[in-house]
Protein backbone atom coordinates (compact mmCIF):
# COMPACT_ATOMS: atom_id res chain seq x y z
CA UNK A 1 0.00 0.00 0.00
CA UNK A 2 1.04 3.31 -1.02
CA UNK A 3 1.20 6.18 1.18
CA UNK A 4 0.14 9.75 0.10
CA UNK A 5 2.64 12.38 -0.28
CA UNK A 6 1.08 13.92 3.00
CA UNK A 7 1.81 11.08 4.86
CA UNK A 8 5.33 10.63 3.32
CA UNK A 9 5.79 14.61 4.10
CA UNK A 10 4.82 14.42 7.68
CA UNK A 11 6.50 10.67 8.49
CA UNK A 12 9.96 11.99 7.12
CA UNK A 13 9.87 15.53 8.41
CA UNK A 14 7.85 14.84 11.64
CA UNK A 15 6.46 18.60 13.58
CA UNK A 16 6.22 19.00 16.97
CA UNK A 17 8.18 15.82 18.04
CA UNK A 18 8.72 16.09 21.67
CA UNK A 19 7.41 16.02 25.28
CA UNK A 20 6.57 19.29 27.72
CA UNK A 21 6.56 18.32 31.51
CA UNK A 22 3.38 16.82 32.46
CA UNK A 23 3.41 18.03 35.88
CA UNK A 24 3.08 21.54 34.06
CA UNK A 25 -0.65 22.79 35.07
CA UNK A 26 -0.83 24.87 31.65
CA UNK A 27 0.27 21.28 29.94
CA UNK A 28 -2.50 18.46 29.04
CA UNK A 29 -1.56 15.20 28.21
CA UNK A 30 -3.00 12.47 26.41
CA UNK A 31 -1.78 9.27 26.13
CA UNK A 32 -3.47 6.83 23.73
CA UNK A 33 -2.88 3.01 22.07
CA UNK A 34 -4.41 1.73 19.28
CA UNK A 35 -6.57 -2.23 19.54
CA UNK A 36 -5.81 -2.43 15.83
CA UNK A 37 -2.03 -2.68 15.18
CA UNK A 38 -0.85 -1.74 19.00
CA UNK A 39 0.95 1.31 18.33
CA UNK A 40 1.49 4.04 21.36
CA UNK A 41 0.65 7.74 20.71
CA UNK A 42 1.47 10.90 23.12
CA UNK A 43 0.27 13.95 22.26
CA UNK A 44 0.59 17.38 24.92
CA UNK A 45 -0.92 20.60 24.67
CA UNK A 46 0.78 23.81 26.44
CA UNK A 47 -2.66 26.11 27.03
CA UNK A 48 -2.31 29.69 27.86
CA UNK A 49 -4.02 30.13 31.26
CA UNK A 50 -5.02 33.56 30.11
CA UNK A 51 -6.36 32.89 26.57
CA UNK A 52 -7.51 29.36 26.75
CA UNK A 53 -6.03 29.36 23.69
CA UNK A 54 -3.41 26.29 22.84
CA UNK A 55 -0.20 28.11 21.89
CA UNK A 56 2.00 25.10 21.62
CA UNK A 57 1.71 21.42 21.04
CA UNK A 58 3.96 18.47 20.83
CA UNK A 59 3.79 14.67 20.29
CA UNK A 60 5.29 11.30 19.84
CA UNK A 61 3.88 8.45 18.65
CA UNK A 62 5.67 4.86 18.17
CA UNK A 63 3.99 3.03 15.04
CA UNK A 64 3.26 2.62 11.78
CA UNK A 65 3.24 5.64 9.16
CA UNK A 66 0.09 6.98 9.04
CA UNK A 67 -0.08 6.89 13.01
CA UNK A 68 2.74 9.10 13.07
CA UNK A 69 1.98 11.50 10.24
CA UNK A 70 -1.65 11.40 12.11
CA UNK A 71 -0.10 13.02 15.06
CA UNK A 72 2.03 15.27 13.84
CA UNK A 73 -0.68 16.79 11.82
CA UNK A 74 -3.05 16.88 14.97
CA UNK A 75 -0.45 19.06 16.82
CA UNK A 76 -0.16 21.81 13.80
CA UNK A 77 -3.66 21.77 13.95
CA UNK A 78 -4.08 22.62 17.86
CA UNK A 79 -1.60 25.39 17.62
CA UNK A 80 -3.83 28.85 17.23
CA UNK A 81 -6.81 27.16 19.09
CA UNK A 82 -8.98 27.86 22.00
CA UNK A 83 -9.54 24.12 24.16
CA UNK A 84 -12.83 24.41 23.15
CA UNK A 85 -11.72 24.71 19.01
CA UNK A 86 -9.54 21.96 19.30
CA UNK A 87 -12.58 19.55 20.90
CA UNK A 88 -14.13 19.58 17.37
CA UNK A 89 -11.59 18.34 15.79
CA UNK A 90 -12.72 15.29 13.74
CA UNK A 91 -10.30 12.29 12.47
CA UNK A 92 -12.89 12.78 9.34
CA UNK A 93 -10.49 16.31 9.09
CA UNK A 94 -7.04 14.37 9.65
CA UNK A 95 -8.55 11.87 7.30
CA UNK A 96 -9.20 14.11 4.06
CA UNK A 97 -5.80 15.97 4.81
CA UNK A 98 -3.66 13.04 4.66
CA UNK A 99 -5.57 11.13 1.77
CA UNK A 100 -5.82 8.08 4.31
CA UNK A 101 -7.19 5.08 2.61
CA UNK A 102 -9.76 3.01 4.64
CA UNK A 103 -7.60 0.92 6.69
CA UNK A 104 -5.76 3.50 7.92
CA UNK A 105 -8.91 5.83 9.27
CA UNK A 106 -8.12 4.31 12.58
CA UNK A 107 -4.78 6.41 12.43
CA UNK A 108 -6.56 9.48 12.31
CA UNK A 109 -8.82 8.03 14.74
CA UNK A 110 -6.17 7.39 17.37
CA UNK A 111 -4.92 10.55 16.73
CA UNK A 112 -8.42 12.07 17.85
CA UNK A 113 -8.85 10.36 21.08
CA UNK A 114 -5.03 11.74 21.82
CA UNK A 115 -6.35 15.31 21.25
CA UNK A 116 -9.10 14.28 23.66
CA UNK A 117 -7.83 12.57 26.42
CA UNK A 118 -4.87 16.09 26.45
CA UNK A 119 -7.74 18.10 26.59
CA UNK A 120 -9.46 16.58 29.33
CA UNK A 121 -6.43 16.18 31.30
CA UNK A 122 -5.63 19.94 30.98
CA UNK A 123 -9.47 20.64 32.06
CA UNK A 124 -8.97 18.28 34.98
CA UNK A 125 -5.98 20.22 36.01
CA UNK A 126 -7.59 23.68 36.02
CA UNK A 127 -10.95 22.83 37.72
CA UNK A 128 -8.31 20.52 40.64
CA UNK A 129 -5.93 23.86 41.21
CA UNK A 130 -9.15 26.92 40.40
CA UNK A 131 -12.10 25.51 42.16
CA UNK A 132 -12.93 29.41 42.94
CA UNK A 133 -13.79 29.47 39.04
CA UNK A 134 -16.99 26.91 39.36
CA UNK A 135 -19.70 29.45 39.74
CA UNK A 136 -22.61 28.80 38.50
CA UNK B 1 -9.10 -47.18 20.40
CA UNK B 2 -9.19 -50.84 20.00
CA UNK B 3 -12.31 -52.82 19.17
CA UNK B 4 -13.78 -54.20 22.05
CA UNK B 5 -14.82 -57.48 20.16
CA UNK B 6 -12.26 -58.33 18.17
CA UNK B 7 -9.22 -56.08 19.89
CA UNK B 8 -8.28 -54.71 16.15
CA UNK B 9 -6.79 -50.94 16.45
CA UNK B 10 -9.26 -48.61 14.81
CA UNK B 11 -9.06 -45.05 13.61
CA UNK B 12 -7.62 -42.92 16.18
CA UNK B 13 -9.67 -39.73 17.11
CA UNK B 14 -7.89 -36.51 16.65
CA UNK B 15 -8.90 -34.71 19.51
CA UNK B 16 -6.52 -35.05 22.31
CA UNK B 17 -8.45 -35.29 25.23
CA UNK B 18 -10.47 -37.97 23.69
CA UNK B 19 -7.36 -39.40 22.87
CA UNK B 20 -5.92 -39.46 26.23
CA UNK B 21 -9.23 -40.44 26.98
CA UNK B 22 -9.45 -37.18 29.81
CA UNK B 23 -12.14 -35.37 30.93
CA UNK B 24 -12.07 -31.74 29.11
CA UNK B 25 -9.73 -29.82 32.11
CA UNK B 26 -7.96 -26.65 31.89
CA UNK B 27 -6.05 -28.07 34.85
CA UNK B 28 -3.91 -31.36 34.52
CA UNK B 29 -1.59 -32.97 36.10
CA UNK B 30 1.35 -33.33 34.05
CA UNK B 31 2.76 -36.60 36.06
CA UNK B 32 -0.70 -38.51 35.17
CA UNK B 33 -0.27 -37.10 31.35
CA UNK B 34 3.09 -38.50 31.19
CA UNK B 35 2.23 -41.68 32.30
CA UNK B 36 -0.50 -41.98 29.88
CA UNK B 37 2.07 -40.69 27.30
CA UNK B 38 4.46 -43.19 28.07
CA UNK B 39 1.79 -46.52 27.80
CA UNK B 40 0.25 -45.39 24.72
CA UNK B 41 3.55 -44.82 22.91
CA UNK B 42 4.39 -48.84 23.88
CA UNK B 43 0.93 -49.42 23.27
CA UNK B 44 0.77 -47.88 19.59
CA UNK B 45 4.46 -47.83 18.70
CA UNK B 46 4.61 -49.16 14.76
CA UNK B 47 6.80 -51.90 15.71
CA UNK B 48 3.97 -53.27 17.34
CA UNK B 49 1.78 -54.03 14.33
CA UNK B 50 4.42 -54.92 11.78
CA UNK B 51 2.65 -58.40 11.32
CA UNK B 52 -0.95 -56.95 11.60
CA UNK B 53 -2.98 -56.09 8.69
CA UNK B 54 -2.40 -52.79 6.55
CA UNK B 55 -4.86 -51.01 8.09
CA UNK B 56 -3.61 -51.54 11.38
CA UNK B 57 -0.31 -50.39 10.71
CA UNK B 58 -1.59 -47.02 9.11
CA UNK B 59 -3.80 -46.82 12.11
CA UNK B 60 -0.83 -47.36 14.46
CA UNK B 61 0.92 -44.41 12.74
CA UNK B 62 -1.43 -41.87 12.89
CA UNK B 63 -2.01 -42.83 16.41
CA UNK B 64 1.54 -42.35 17.06
CA UNK B 65 1.72 -38.86 15.32
CA UNK B 66 -1.37 -37.58 17.28
CA UNK B 67 -0.42 -38.74 20.46
CA UNK B 68 3.04 -36.76 19.71
CA UNK B 69 1.45 -33.47 19.06
CA UNK B 70 -1.34 -34.04 21.74
CA UNK B 71 1.11 -34.55 24.26
CA UNK B 72 3.30 -31.53 23.08
CA UNK B 73 -0.01 -29.82 23.24
CA UNK B 74 -1.87 -30.13 26.44
CA UNK B 75 1.45 -30.41 28.40
CA UNK B 76 2.05 -26.99 28.33
CA UNK B 77 -0.54 -24.87 30.05
CA UNK B 78 -0.46 -22.42 27.96
CA UNK B 79 -0.85 -24.18 24.58
CA UNK B 80 -3.48 -26.04 26.35
CA UNK B 81 -5.65 -23.37 26.93
CA UNK B 82 -5.26 -22.14 23.58
CA UNK B 83 -6.21 -25.61 22.36
CA UNK B 84 -9.13 -25.65 24.06
CA UNK B 85 -9.81 -21.92 23.24
CA UNK B 86 -9.89 -23.02 19.60
CA UNK B 87 -12.19 -26.33 19.54
CA UNK B 88 -14.38 -24.43 21.56
CA UNK B 89 -14.87 -21.45 19.18
CA UNK B 90 -12.50 -18.75 20.03
CA UNK B 91 -10.57 -17.13 17.53
CA UNK B 92 -6.92 -16.32 18.98
CA UNK B 93 -5.28 -14.90 16.08
CA UNK B 94 -2.13 -13.11 16.19
CA UNK B 95 -3.41 -9.79 15.56
CA UNK B 96 -5.49 -9.51 19.29
CA UNK B 97 -2.19 -10.34 20.22
CA UNK B 98 -1.45 -6.95 19.43
CA UNK B 99 -3.96 -5.23 21.90
CA UNK B 100 -2.58 -3.07 23.75
CA UNK B 101 -3.60 -2.93 27.20
CA UNK B 102 -5.11 0.32 28.39
CA UNK B 103 -3.07 0.14 32.23
CA UNK B 104 -0.15 -0.83 30.12
CA UNK B 105 -0.10 2.31 28.14
CA UNK B 106 2.38 4.52 30.39
CA UNK B 107 5.02 1.48 30.42
CA UNK B 108 4.10 0.42 26.73
CA UNK B 109 5.24 3.95 26.01
CA UNK B 110 8.24 4.66 28.54
CA UNK B 111 9.89 1.36 26.88
CA UNK B 112 9.23 2.59 23.21
CA UNK B 113 11.26 5.90 24.58
CA UNK B 114 13.97 3.74 26.74
CA UNK B 115 14.57 1.64 23.14
CA UNK B 116 14.57 4.64 21.02
CA UNK B 117 17.39 6.14 23.14
CA UNK B 118 19.13 2.77 22.81
CA UNK B 119 19.21 2.76 18.94
CA UNK B 120 20.28 6.06 18.50
CA UNK B 121 23.33 4.92 20.96
CA UNK B 122 22.35 6.12 24.11
CA UNK B 123 24.12 3.55 26.73
CA UNK B 124 22.85 5.25 29.67
CA UNK B 125 19.04 3.65 29.48
CA UNK B 126 20.75 0.24 29.59
CA UNK B 127 20.02 -0.10 33.46
CA UNK B 128 16.77 1.45 32.99
CA UNK B 129 15.68 -1.73 30.31
CA UNK B 130 16.84 -4.22 32.76
CA UNK B 131 14.53 -2.98 35.26
CA UNK B 132 11.50 -2.52 32.75
CA UNK B 133 12.66 -5.83 31.57
CA UNK B 134 12.11 -7.29 35.39
CA UNK B 135 9.08 -5.45 35.72
CA UNK B 136 7.67 -7.29 32.61
CA UNK B 137 8.52 -10.65 33.34
CA UNK B 138 7.02 -10.36 36.68
CA UNK B 139 4.22 -9.47 35.23
CA UNK B 140 4.19 -12.92 32.67
CA UNK B 141 4.80 -14.41 36.27
CA UNK B 142 1.53 -13.13 37.62
CA UNK B 143 -0.22 -13.44 34.45
CA UNK B 144 0.55 -17.31 34.71
CA UNK B 145 -0.36 -17.35 38.10
CA UNK B 146 -4.05 -15.91 37.29
CA UNK B 147 -4.28 -18.55 34.16
CA UNK B 148 -3.65 -21.38 36.52
CA UNK B 149 -6.70 -20.25 38.75
CA UNK B 150 -9.04 -19.62 36.01
CA UNK B 151 -8.34 -23.06 35.20
CA UNK B 152 -9.45 -24.68 38.48
CA UNK B 153 -12.41 -21.95 38.01
CA UNK B 154 -13.06 -23.01 34.60
CA UNK B 155 -12.83 -26.97 35.63
CA UNK B 156 -15.24 -26.16 38.48
CA UNK B 157 -18.45 -24.35 36.41
CA UNK B 158 -21.52 -26.96 35.93
CA UNK B 159 -22.44 -25.87 32.28
CA UNK B 160 -20.86 -25.28 29.31
CA UNK B 161 -21.95 -21.86 29.08
CA UNK B 162 -20.37 -20.97 32.47
CA UNK B 163 -17.45 -22.41 31.49
CA UNK B 164 -17.87 -20.58 27.68
CA UNK B 165 -17.64 -17.38 29.93
CA UNK B 166 -14.37 -18.24 32.01
CA UNK B 167 -12.69 -19.14 28.33
CA UNK B 168 -13.69 -16.03 26.87
CA UNK B 169 -11.75 -14.17 30.80
CA UNK B 170 -9.23 -16.82 29.80
CA UNK B 171 -8.68 -15.69 26.58
CA UNK B 172 -8.31 -12.21 27.79
CA UNK B 173 -5.42 -12.99 29.94
CA UNK B 174 -3.59 -14.87 27.23
CA UNK B 175 -3.85 -11.71 25.11
CA UNK B 176 -1.93 -9.40 27.58
CA UNK B 177 0.56 -12.58 28.20
CA UNK B 178 1.41 -12.60 24.47
CA UNK B 179 1.46 -8.89 24.31
CA UNK B 180 3.70 -8.54 26.97
CA UNK B 181 5.98 -11.74 26.12
CA UNK B 182 6.40 -9.72 22.79
CA UNK B 183 7.39 -6.79 24.42
CA UNK B 184 10.24 -8.49 26.31
CA UNK B 185 11.11 -10.65 23.29
CA UNK B 186 11.59 -6.96 21.77
CA UNK B 187 14.11 -5.78 24.97
CA UNK B 188 15.62 -9.00 24.03
CA UNK B 189 15.98 -8.14 20.03
CA UNK B 190 16.87 -4.66 20.90
CA UNK B 191 20.15 -5.89 23.31
CA UNK B 192 21.47 -8.97 21.27
CA UNK B 193 21.55 -6.69 18.22
CA UNK B 194 23.69 -4.08 20.12
CA UNK B 195 26.10 -6.88 21.28
CA UNK B 196 26.39 -8.60 17.68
Amino acid sequence: MAYSDKVLDHYNNPRNVGSFDKKDPSVGTGLVGAPECGDVMKLQIKVNPATGIIEDAKFKTFGCGSAIASSSLATEMLKGRTVDEALAIKNTEIVNELSLPPVKIHCSVLAEDAIKAAISDYKQKTQTAAPQSQTA
Amino acid sequence: MFCRYCNHLQAPTPDYYEFFALPRNLALDPDDLQKRFYAMSRQFHPDVFTLHSEQEKRYSLEASSILNDAYRVLRDPISRAEYVLKEAGFDIGEQRGKDVPPELLEEVFELNMALDELRSGDEDVLPQLDQMRHNFVEMLHQIDRDVEEQFRRHDAQATLDQRQAVLSEIRAILNRRRYIRNLVGEVDKQLTARNA
